[in-house]
């Protein structure tokens, strides 16, 4: 799997082919939006707007199965992530163009936006004294782990999505290059049905992520209080 | 598997400037409208158990009202019966009374009827007996029936009372003489006879004109001025067909 190709630049900066297939994917996303929602209604949905509703009501119930009454507050970031992450993920899918998140540049940005939001919404639900506090819980022996914790997980969620990405649209331009034009279609559908599980997976992690950054401070709290279903640094 | 920090800066920033424009453009939008949605059926749903509450009290009202008329109803009832009842006895007592007073019309009428019916079988009798009677005594009229009652006049002037005989005695009818006649020609015996008794029976002499009137079938009349003394077969059947007559 090559590099993304540097498309043009701007002075200094080389913006290369992954950039540019995520601001189409930008424009589809803010048009089509644009499209769908300027005239919703209450009484008579159109078929695209029970579709963005369901998909809307869906990672709402998604959330909110993990946080309770914080769905409208991490909506839009969980919501953003999924639909991105499956968009760029199938990206691959159309001739010519290559999957963002194929790119370790992509994913690792995305990690990263989650590891900030991660410790973003924990001060923004906890305060910065009680959410450092839950590092130093239950012992303060354990803050390095936890450090590291935040780090390896951090980067597993980066390389988890560009490697199984990655290899996806590795192992179906091999297929297609060794046995022809049709047999190539099952791991086409493959890779829909991976794609589709990868944006899953990612979204959830980073909610589950955030969820334990917001209930660190009921969890150093009261230790015998229920923890989140939290896989720090689990591979899917 | 190389990491371009150019790539990752503005994959960084797009990614934050897609969750503004899908915030602002998809997320507001549906949620905002999934609200509304949720407030239209909370609303829908506010109006439905209000009206339900209003139905529920009118329901009860009805039921109420119902209950009400009910024992409005069978007092309305009662009281209809009562008035019915009360009016049936009195159309049953004027019913009675109309009967009663027509049964009476009408026993009236039968009696009235009956009593015609008598009266007109009384006078047809009267009459058919009159109609026999003067035709058995025109049968029966001869000379020696004209002397028999000849005898029966005197005898019967004799027994007359003397008040019937005072206005005559008196002079108060005016006459000058008397007329008496008969069926048949008298005897010179018999008029002897009848001049005597009338003469001793009005206690003076009366001058008699004899006359012959074969109408009477057989007796004698004796007239002064306006009082007679008949006693002769018409005479007679005269009284009994005027007997009849006022007998009706």
């Amino acid at each position: 799997m090559e590099a993304a190709s540097v498309v043009f630049t701007l002075g200094w900066l080389q913006i290369t082919s992954t950039v540019v297939t995520t601001w189409g994917l930008m424009l589809v996303f803010g048009v089509g939006c644009w499209l769908a929602t300027r005239n919703l209604s209450v009484d008579q949905p159109g078929l695209v707007q029970t579709a963005l509703e369901g998909v809307v009501q869906s990672i709402e119930a998604a959330i909110e199965g993990v946080l309770p009454g914080r769905a409208e507050l991490l909506l839009p970031f969980i919501g953003t992530l999924w639909l991105f992450v499956a968009v760029a993920n199938l990206t691959g899918l159309v001739p010519e163009l290559h999957s963002p998140t194929a790119d370790l540049s992509t994913t690792a940005a995305l990690a990263f936006v989650v590891f900030l939001s991660v410790h973003w919404y924990g001060i923004r639900t906890s305060g910065l004294k009680d959410y450092l506090k839950h590092y130093l819980t239950p012992s303060p022996i354990l803050l390095p782990f936890h450090v590291l914790g935040e780090f390896s997980r951090t980067l597993a969620l980066a390389m988890r999505l560009f490697g199984n990405i990655m290899s996806l649209e590795m192992a179906a331009l091999l297929v297609l290059l060794v046995a022809g034009l049709l047999v190539p279609v099952p791991v086409l559908m493959l890779h829909i049905v991976e794609a589709l599980v990868q944006a899953y997976i990612f979204g959830t992690l980073a909610l589950i992520y955030i969820a334990g950054g917001m209930q660190s401070h009921e969890a150093s709290e009261s230790p015998e209080a229920p923890q989140t279903n939290d896989k720090k640094g689990s591979a899917p | 598997m190389e990491l371009n920090w150019t790539t990752f800066v503005l994959e960084i920033i797009n990614f934050l400037a897609l969750l503004w424009i899908l915030k602002r453009f998809l997320y507001r939008p549906i949620v905002q409208t999934l609200a509304e949605r949720r407030a239209g059926i909370e609303r829908t749903l506010a109006e439905a158990r209000a009206t339900e509450v209003k139905a529920s009290a009118m329901r009860q009202q009805f039921e109420s009202r119902l209950a009400d008329w009910e024992q409005e109803k069978a007092a309305a009832r009662r009281s209809f019966e009562t008035e019915l009842d009360a009016e049936r006895a009195r159309q049953m007592a004027i019913l009675a009374k109309d009967l009663a007073t027509e049964r009476e019309r009408s026993a009236a009428q039968d009696a009235h009827r009956l009593e015609t019916q008598k009266r007109e079988l009384a006078a047809q009798a009267s009459t058919e007996a009159r109609q026999f009677a003067s035709a058995l005594l025109a049968r029966l009229a001869s000379q020696e029936l004209e002397g028999q009652l000849v005898q029966l006049f005197i005898e019967e002037l004799a027994a007359l009372p003397d008040e019937r005989l005072s206005a005559v005695r008196a002079g108060q009818n005016g006459h000058g003489k008397g007329i008496l006649t008969s069926a048949f020609a008298l005897t010179a015996e018999q008029r002897q006879q009848l001049s005597s008794a009338i003469d001793a029976r009005l206690g003076k002499a009366i001058a008699l004109e004899f006359v012959v009137e074969p109408n009477l079938l057989a007796g004698a009349r004796l007239a002064l001025g306006a009082w007679q003394l008949d006693f002769s077969l018409v005479g007679e059947l005269g009284i009994f067909a005027e007997a009849s007559t006022l007998g009706r």
